[in-house]
């Protein structure tokens, strides 16, 4: 209601502006000007423009120029629009002026999108996050997903790899809630769960995005637990078409390239590897031995080699012979130090008072890390949003989308290729001098070759169509009474093609080339034996069908109430196909027709999902003071049997605007302009059953675990693969929906007119009824194969946190803002054994922490193992120097399982945050994000460092030695071989880090000067992303959480931009 | 528009109830005799690759050791094993995997027993019986590993009192087995199977086997006390072994069923008189371990591999064969079993023996030539990189003088050895890589090419070793030289004479050889508890150097003793590589303490911490 006044006043002061400008006084001059958006750099029309403290003003015209009079340099011209902070220029001697509105971002006026609606950021109830498109586009990320980190109070991303087409970010919303998946559902212009999900939107076309923390989600009923995220698209205005191309040329690196140890070293440990084979009372004479002359007597006589000679070490050190004694650098072998990444917008936005359209085009192309590279991520996308009025009472919207997403690989994915940078051998070459690729380690990954097309491709092609429409009737004779029908049809289709061909790799032969310095090289062929073709389609529709009906309506300027009703009906169809030959006869086609007819397979499936929802809200408020709110949904789903099937999840919020109240405004109300509580508690449902079926690491859905049938395997009998069967699980009847709890209170408010902000959240959330498997209970000897049962509780507590300023002076404007999120989970029951001693029990401790021996220090030498007077016989055998000591937790004077101990960390930050700082003067505009996440543990192991594979130079540095025994550090091992390899806490390092995630700095040329050529406005800028990083892990990027390097590092971006509107 | 939006959203909510539809519901498979069977033939993946793993069991016994570190086996065979930590178990008995192959023969014995389609052509007798089979097979994996175990022998449902089941004694354990093996025999009898099912034959080998376990000392309460002070302290030893009854009686039941199989069956080349020559005894070894050319009879239950479905079974040549073939020499064999090879003429081999010490690969018992690839050995061509380094195909695990451009002597570390110029890291340790089981074929290159050779889960030869050692212990020692001689003469080793305790010794032996890689020596060792003085020893390798002899050249190394001064020195294991010992508590597989968290009836195996 407030809102209504206000415009209504501020129409009447235009009206009152404009009738005043012709009658200017005589002796001043008139000054002109061009008034932009800091939000999109585009012209700013409507906005007033007044001499302060003069009734003299006008308003910008629809290019966003004025022109008025002034009476002298002492003049102060004062700007305002609605949704824009306030500007005041002295006129000085000026008689051009390039301004820039700023828009006040976190104006009580902001209209915030929320489930099946849209409210006021004054009188809203709930706890909702929101970021707008235009600083997601700030963001030179190719994916949207990673955009996202730091921008918004309570919400973690993080991001796990880097590589084209899969570089998408984690994205969770107040940290771990559940045991089994935590991903929020994320909903496109109002239709939950779309395929392709939100990480390959373009982010020019996104408005803006809201993340539902709290109750505020229950709207969405049962797959709302995990928290929402809105999206919501851009779409078109009044006024004339408008054309804005927009091209980014970005170059990526990984952030962080582990370094490894050179071939001297690298040798050099192997030689000591070879000397710790040895009984420990011959290490230092071996030592010594195989320093001096690389031969060692043994006592019983025989003669020992050490690996590598002095000599050869020494040539290994001074790279005087290349062919015989390289020291490889694989990472600078395979990886260029810039890969490019560009892409264009075309942009067309405009339209009447009845009809308004946007459309978008859009093209990315990625480049990966490699040279050579057969990696690449392309994407070609089209966005058409219409709105028409067909009469006063039925309006129409029509939102399409098409989207190509094309990923391609060498057939070796990144794991394996970097699996190879990490363990390639220094003393090996990638290539001979003679520029001919070097030996594999195994299975012919050689990273220079197999990270190129030599190895045949692997493609994949997704093609997205995905339409909404909506009806909108507003029903006559009822005022505030509408009913809008949507309708959403999305279709996929996703096509991967296989190519595997043999390739070549070169092998030191016997001898020499005429030419008597050469050595003989050899091809020899790795990879399959014969080219082979893998095709899949897989296709998949969904519909939803839905209808709400929406009440609005406020009473007597006092009572507001809100009411809204609706139903969804959801499907999905999908279904696959696949086909397989092998014996090609060439490389030279790539076509299914031309593979041998022998051991040709192919294969295929589909699934059918559907759902059925009933929701709706009851808002009021009294006076924009008393706020309250209850929100549900009544919900089914195909996943539980039909007696579970449906749940009701309700909300209630409330708020109150102590700023309203007359003591307040009597009080601080002055400074201390706006202050509001607000509470809400809801239960919101998740039917997303994950777990790890096979034992791979792979949390997968499961569906139907209510049903009793046997799914397809097979088995040789016969000489052929004949089908079998197998129970895929003990059905369980009972199954129904897991239960979220989230409880939050809140407090918002702001001071000086906005001038600075805050708001400030604590949650409580408790889950239960959680999906999870008795596996701990119920004993193997069962042999069942669980399902999900709703059995586990876990809590999860914290807080928000948002507080910013803003201001400026002139043309100079600024803001600042920090945010933050912690939060901390703790399982409070599931299914643990009863057996295990209490300081290794799960319960009452974070989800996902392991079970460890707590790392105790080093035997630096024999005389330390001596003084031991633990028993360490269940674990090793032998103690020698260099091994690690562990703490005896238990005190019974012997090292056994018992000793282990629960850790209190994961590798899931506990607190993530962000800190944005905005700037414009004239033309020029600075954007910076700084994101940093504490509380989390990595896993950092050795991997496969020892006789197969290089050690990272940090063990290199740091590790015992005879010569140089360490009591911190423990002695290097062969591929984890030792008692103290893993299991332990020494391995866990903290990934504790603050980055430069975004910066951007902008500059707009003077509308003056593009207009002249027909421009209305250009703007160039330069951005990157993740910048530098200020870390502890330092061996990794301390997103990672891979914990032996074998995957694709996460990317630091530098990139510039231009945009054109016409 | 209300019943617009009624319309649409629809009354009818059945299309909530979608359908899994890569899966068939429970009621439709045993309601139908090809679906059922289906079911029954899911069962047998529980054979996993059957010994063609990667990491084969011979790498904890003394037949073999693993070259990459894997703290899994060394947890083993440095008897380091604790409740936590059970070190390397492979899928084909651990519990878990065990258990859950039982449920699935208990759902198809359940189901089976009240069948809902007709016997026609004698189907649900079959299936009943492969399934009884099955779940004999792997209560006696679980046995052999464990000892007496919690026997399930109904399908368990959601939410049931308890799941808590005690362990079984070791008798009740083994009555049970053979009371399926029984009903098995029985509902197989006359069927003709498909290779890769079980049949009749194989339900009495498999007793057979059991029943020789059964007698073995381990498994007497008393023996198994006297030879071990562990077991002699452990409360609950019925679980481990019989704590009385007469051992007679069981190596009569033990030679009986063993006979049972040896009558029914044929397999190969059994029934000569004399021994065959000594290189139709390679062959007919070879033909055995790779079940052709008449080999194929041996087999009374395999797991098969073939070329259209690429499994970790086939890859046995990449697995374990030599670096210097681009191969990663995984189960290498130890001196201690090439030792353990008779002379071709039946006597032992002796380094002690100037002329064994000095060319000890040769004249030794056929089956060492196939089963075991050693220095100078012929094998497949070198890949065409390779070739110029060694152009005839000899295996090298010395090292070897040459003479370089200047006829200076300088050495030459084997292409198969761990300082070779090809793939180094991969190379063995103990001088040896394993030829058994491993096709020869040079169109198999190992590294791309996956071979179909079966594994051997029931041989008829086992059978004719069960009746021997049961001949053995009733004192039958007529019967039992004859037949180990069967097993002798089909390749070419002569007649033994022995008798008394050298008789168990050579037959313990002939076991050991002819068995070698089969998944037999880390039982037989233990039910003998001959354990501590075999699996215990230090492994032990072969260290060779070849020294041209005065006045010969050569620049590419070739095996000849022409040429060359071989020397052959046998040393043991570096510790800090695998420092092996035993400890009475490795006897039996400890049962996890998470397992023992969920179930508090059961009982932890003797020394277990």
């Amino acid at each position: 209601m407030k809102n209504l006044t206000q415009l209504k006043l501020f129409s009447l002061a235009m009206l009152f502006c404009l009738g005043l400008s012709g009658t200017a006084l005589g002796q001043s001059r008139e000054v002109t000007g061009v008034i932009i958006s800091g939000e999109d750099n585009l012209p700013l029309p409507g906005v007033s423009i007044l001499v302060k403290g003069t009734i003299n003003g006008t308003v910008s015209d629809i290019d966003g120029r004025f022109s008025l009079t002034v009476s002298g340099p002492s003049d102060v011209l004062q700007l305002s629009f609605i949704g824009f902070t306030t500007l005041e220029v002295p006129v000085d001697e000026k008689n051009n002026f390039d301004l820039t509105l700023l828009p006040d971002t976190k104006s009580l006026e902001e209209v915030i999108v929320v489930g099946y609606g849209e409210q006021k950021k004054e009188t809203i109830t709930g706890s909702v996050a929101t970021v707008k498109g235009r600083e997601l586009a700030k963001s030179p990320a190719m994916n949207l997903s990673n955009s996202i980190a730091g921008r918004m109070a309570g919400v973690v991303a993080v991001n796990r790899s880097g590589e084209p087409g899969n570089d998408g970010s984690n994205i969770r919303i107040r940290g771990s809630n559940t045991l089994g998946n935590n991903s929020a559902l994320v909903v496109i212009d109002g239709i939950p769960d779309r395929a392709g999900g939100l990480q390959r939107l373009n982010p020019n076309d996104i408005e803006n995005i809201s993340v539902l923390k709290d109750a505020s989600a229950a709207i969405y009923g049962s797959r709302a637990a995990n928290g929402v995220i809105l999206v919501t698209t851009k779409r078109g205005t009044t006024g004339a078409p408008e054309l804005t191309f927009q091209m980014n040329q970005g170059f990526a690196q990984p952030t962080v390239v582990p370094d490894l140890a050179n071939a001297a070293q690298y040798a050099g440990m192997l030689n000591d590897l070879d000397i710790y084979a040895l009984p420990t009372e011959e290490w230092a004479a071996a030592n010594q031995a195989y320093k001096n002359s690389g031969e060692y007597i043994q006592p019983n006589g025989q003669v020992r080699n050490a690996p590598y000679t002095p000599a050869e070490l020494e040539l290994y050190r001074n790279g005087s012979d290349p062919w015989f004694y390289p020291n490889t650098d694989w990472y600078d072998a395979t990886l260029k130090n810039w890969s490019p990444q560009s892409s264009y917008n075309l942009q067309l936005v405009g339209g009447s008072e009845n009809v308004k359209y946007l459309t978008s085009l859009g093209y990315q192309n990625q480049d990966a890390y490699y040279k050579n590279s057969a990696t690449g991520y392309k994407q070609y996308d089209l966005r058409i949003n219409l709105d028409a009025n067909v009469n006063k009472y039925v309006k129409v919207g029509l939102g399409i989308l098409a989207r190509e997403e094309y990923r391609f690989y060498p057939t070796r994915g990144a794991s394996a290729i970097f699996r190879m940078q990490m363990r390639g051998k220094p003393n090996q070459p990638a290539y001979w001098p003679n520029g001919k690729p070097g030996p594999d380690i195994e299975n012919g990954e050689n990273p220079v070759v197999i990270t190129t097309n030599a190895t045949g491709y692997d493609r994949d092609k997704t093609d997205y169509i995905q339409t909404t429409g909506t009806l909108e009737i507003k029903i006559p004779g009822v005022e505030g009474l509408k009913f809008t029908g949507t309708a959403a049809v999305d279709k996929s289709m996703r096509f991967l093609k296989r190519w595997e061909t043999p390739w070549t790799l070169y092998e030191l032969g016997t001898g020499f080339e005429e030419d008597g310095v050469t050595p003989v090289l050899v091809p020899s062929k790795r990879g399959p034996a014969e080219p082979r073709l893998r095709e899949e389609n897989i296709n998949q529709l969904n519909v939803l069908l839905g209808g709400v009906f929406n009440y609005d309506k406020t009473f007597n300027n006092i009572h507001t109430l809100n009411v809204v009703a609706g139903v969804n009906r959801e499907t999905i169809e999908s279904n696959n196909f696949n086909a397989f030959r092998r014996y090609f006869l060439s490389t030279t086609i790539d076509q299914m027709f031309a593979g041998g007819d022998l051991e040709k397979n192919n294969g295929g499936g589909g699934f059918e999902r559907a759902r059925l929802n009933y929701f709706g809200r009851v808002a009021y408020n009294y006076s924009e003071k008393y706020l309250a709110e209850f929100l549900w949904r009544y919900d089914g789903s195909y996943i539980f049997p039909e007696n579970t099937r449906y749940g009701f999840f309700p909300g209630i919020m409330l708020g109150w605007v102590v700023s309203e109240e007359g003591f307040w405004q009597n009080s601080v109300g002055k400074t201390f302009d706006f202050f509001k509580i607000r509470g809400s508690w809801g239960q919101l449902g998740n039917d997303q059953i994950f777990f790890d079926v096979n034992g791979d690491g792979t949390q997968t859905l499961q569906e139907y675990q209510f049903l009793s049938t046997y799914g397809f395997s097979s088995y040789i009998i016969d000489g052929a693969e004949t089908k079998t069967l197998f129970e895929t699980r003990v059905p369980n009847e009972a199954i129904t929906w897991e239960i979220a709890n989230n409880s939050n209170l809140g407090f918002e408010g702001q001071f000086l007119q906005g001038k600075i902000f805050f708001e400030f959240d604590l949650f409580y959330n408790k889950r239960t009824n959680i999906l999870w498997r008795k596996n701990a209970s119920v004993p193997q000897s069962t042999g069942l194969t669980l399902p999900a049962e709703n059995i586990g509780e876990v809590e999860n507590k914290g807080f928000d946190l948002n507080l910013g300023i803003r201001g400026g002076k002139g043309e100079f404007q600024y803001s600042a803002s920090i945010n933050g999120g912690y939060a901390k989970n703790k399982i409070l029951f599931w299914d643990e054994s009863p057996g295990a001693p209490e300081w290794q029990r799960s319960t009452g401790k974070p989800m996902n922490t392991g079970l460890v021996y707590q790392y105790d220090g080093v035997f630096a030498d024999q005389q330390s193992i001596g003084a031991e007077t633990v028993d360490y016989t269940a674990i090793t055998n032998q103690l020698r120097p260099g091994d690690m000591k562990y703490r005896d937790y238990d005190g019974d004077g012997k090292i056994t399982p018992d000793d282990r101990v629960r850790m209190d960390e994961n590798n899931i930050p506990t607190f993530q945050g962000g800190l944005n700082f905005s700037a414009n003067w004239k033309g020029f505009d600075l954007t910076i994000l700084f994101q940093g996440a504490l509380g989390a543990r990595q896993y950092v192991s050795a991997g496969e460092s020892g006789n197969i594979g290089n050690y990272l130079l940090d063990i290199y540095d740091n590790r015992w030695t005879i010569d140089n025994p360490s009591s911190v550090h423990p002695r290097i091992a062969n591929r984890n071989d030792q008692y103290y390899s893993n299991g332990n806490t020494y391995w866990f390092r903290e990934t504790d880090y603050l980055r430069l995630k975004n910066i951007e700095i902008g500059y707009n040329i003077p509308a003056h000067i593009t207009e002249k050529i027909g421009i209305r406005n250009a703007r160039f800028y330069v951005n990157g992303l993740n910048l530098v990083t200020w870390d502890k892990l330092k061996v990794f990027d301390p997103e990672t959480d891979n914990s032996t390097g074998r995957y694709y590092p996460q990317a630091r971006v530098i990139n510039t931009g231009l945009s054109v509107s016409f | 528009m209300l019943s617009a939006c009624f319309s649409m959203t629809g009354c009818n909510e059945d299309f909530l109830t979608t359908d899994p539809l890569t899966e068939i519901p429970k009621e439709a498979v045993w309601a139908d005799p090809a679906l059922a069977e289906s079911f029954v033939t899911g069962i047998y993946q529980g054979f996993g690759m059957g010994g063609f793993d990667g990491l084969m069991l011979a790498s904890i016994t003394d037949e073999a050791l693993f070259t990459h570190p894997n703290g899994g086996v060394t947890s083993i065979t440095e008897a380091r094993v604790n409740s936590a930590n059970l070190g390397w178990v492979n899928n084909t008995y651990s519990w878990e995997n065990m258990y859950s192959y039982i449920r699935r023969a208990n759902i198809a014995i359940e189901n089976l027993s009240d069948p809902q389609f007709d016997n026609e052509g004698g189907i649900v007798d079959r299936l009943m019986g492969e399934a009884k089979f099955l779940r004999a097979y792997y209560y006696h994996q679980l046995a052999r590993y464990y000892g007496g175990v919690p026997l399930i022998d109904r399908s368990y449902g959601l939410g049931e009192e308890t799941y808590e089941v005690p362990r079984a004694t070791w008798e009740e354990t083994i009555n049970f087995i053979l009371a399926d093996l029984d009903d098995a025999a029985t509902l197989l009898e006359g069927k003709s199977m498909e290779d890769g099912r079980t049949n009749e034959l194989a339900a009495l080998a498999l007793k057979s086997r059991i029943l020789l376990y059964a007698a073995s000392d381990l498994h007497d309460a008393s023996t198994a006390a006297a030879n071990s002070s562990l077991l002699a302290g452990f409360t609950a030893i019925e679980l481990l072994a019989y704590p009385e009854g007469n051992r007679t009686e069981r190596w009569q039941k033990a030679k009986d069923a063993a006979w049972a199989v040896i009558q029914k069956g044929s397999g190969n080349l059994f029934g000569l008189s004399a021994p065959v020559s000594h290189e139709e005894g390679i062959q007919n070894y070879i033909n055995n371990s790779m079940a052709r050319n008449g080999g194929e009879k041996e087999l009374l239950l395999a797991r098969y591999f073939i070329n259209m479905k690429q499994e970790d079974g086939g890859r046995q040549g990449l697995y374990n064969g030599p670096n210097g073939y681009n191969n990663w020499a995984g189960n290498t064999p130890l001196q201690l079993l090439v030792d353990d090879y008779e002379m071709m003429d039946g006597t032992e081999f002796n380094w002690s023996d100037p002329q064994h010490a000095s060319s000890p690969y040769e004249n030794r018992d056929a089956r060492f030539y196939a089963s075991i690839l050693y220095d100078g050995a012929l094998w497949k061509p070198r890949s065409l990189a390779n070739q110029p380094k060694d152009p005839l195909g000899q295996v090298q695990t010395g090292t070897y003088e040459v003479t370089d451009g200047s006829g200076n002597k300088v050495p030459h570390f084997g292409l198969d050895t761990r300082n070779s110029s090809i793939e180094d890291w991969n190379g063995s340790y103990t001088g040896y890589y394993v030829r058994k089981f491993i096709d020869a074929n040079p169109a198999i290159v190992d590294q791309n090419t996956w071979q179909e050779i079966p594994w051997p889960f029931l041989r008829y030869t086992e059978a004719v070793l069960n009746y021997v050692e049961a001949s053995i212990e009733l004192g039958q020692e007529e019967e039992a030289r004859h037949w180990l001689n069967q097993i002798r003469f089909r390749v070419g080793q002569p007649a033994v004479t022995d008798t008394g305790e050298a008789l168990t010794e050579r037959y313990r032996n002939e076991r050991r050889i002819e068995m070698a890689y089969e998944e037999q020596r880390y039982h037989d060792a233990r039910r003998w508890m001959i354990a501590a003085e075999t699996l215990g020893r230090k492994a032990t390798i072969i260290n060779i150097t070849g020294t041209l002899k005065p006045g010969n050249t050569i620049s590419t190394y070739r095996y000849d003793p022409n040429l060359y001064n071989y020397v052959y020195k046998v040393v043991p294991i570096d510790p800090g590589r695998e420092n092996r010992t035993w400890l009475d508590k490795m006897y039996f597989v400890p049962i996890h303490r998470d397992e023992i968290n969920r179930n508090s009836k059961l009982i932890q195996n003797p020394g277990i911490e």
